[in-house]
């Protein structure tokens, strides 16, 4: 499945959850200038992610990423070894990336 | 409130309604569209504060902020204005929590919804195009706007491509 790279990992209670979403964050000037055309940019808008049914995570998100982006972010009170937390983002032209962690 | 804004907004509310379940969260970008079109405004070649803080009031309707209880760190130098490593923490009872910088075309660059079993640190990593200021404000649910600043020098700039 392409799209996010996951990892997360459970220690004292808190799950820390490490990811990288495959997309290059182009701004529009950066379209703008390398294609010509501003539609062209290409950048995550969104990004959650959901445990049992349980949104842990919530990103709305700008032009102004790193390319590749790279997110960390913790919870605790839901999550077991084993469980997966289930990772959806969304680019501005609505393609959806999907990953999967399994919680180590 | 206005008829007009509770219009739209319960519009919103609708269009968020028949989404997916899958993504059906708190999307900042339909709900406050204005965040996120914020432009940064230059004084001649120096960067000012003013964008940064339309964004705080167009987010948040309010943008006093009070300089405590949150955490940020990032670099005193960015060698590489492409990806920016940005840590933000806070022990404060929150809404959400949100990072704006001064240095690219608009303002905003992320907003997190906090759910009830966030523990509120994050690392991300964002471009600058120059030298800045990232700000970071959460929205406490006492009503107070808690804020942390970080002025950084950027060797290259990272919008360029």
């Amino acid at each position: 499945m392409a799209g996010i790279k996951a990892k997360a990992k459970l220690k004292n209670g808190v799950v820390k959850v490490k990811l990288l979403i495959k997309n290059p964050s182009m701004t529009y000037n950066m379209a703008e200038k390398k294609t010509g055309s501003r539609d062209n940019a290409d950048f995550i808008t969104h990004l959650s992610a959901t445990l049992n049914g349980e949104i842990v995570a919530d990103f709305s998100t700008s032009q102004f990423l790193s390319k590749n982006p790279i997110f960390k972010f913790e919870f605790k009170g839901i999550g077991a070894k084993k469980d997966k937390i289930e990772l959806v983002a969304m680019n501005n032209h609505g393609k959806t990336y999907k990953g999967k962690a399994k919680i180590k | 409130m206005e008829r007009r804004k509770f219009l739209s907004m319960t519009l919103g509310a609708l269009a968020l309604a028949v989404v997916p379940a899958s993504v059906r969260a708190a999307d900042f970008r339909k709900s406050k569209p204005d965040v996120w079109t914020t432009k940064n405004v230059m004084n001649g070649t120096k960067v000012t504060e003013e964008g940064v803080m339309s964004a705080i009031k167009a987010l948040y309707g309010s943008n006093s902020l009070t300089m405590e209880g949150v955490k940020l760190k990032a670099p005193d130098v960015a060698s590489n204005g492409g990806a920016i490593p940005v840590d933000f923490s806070t022990d404060k009872d929150i809404k959400s929590i949100a990072v704006f910088q001064n240095a690219n075309p608009e303002a905003a660059v992320l907003v997190v919804d906090v759910n009830k079993y966030s523990i509120n640190k994050y690392s991300i990593k964002i471009k600058m195009a120059s030298s800045g200021t990232i700000t970071i404000v959460a929205q406490g649910n006492d009503g107070k706007l808690y804020a942390a600043q970080k002025t950084l020098d950027v060797a290259l700039g990272g919008c360029e491509g």
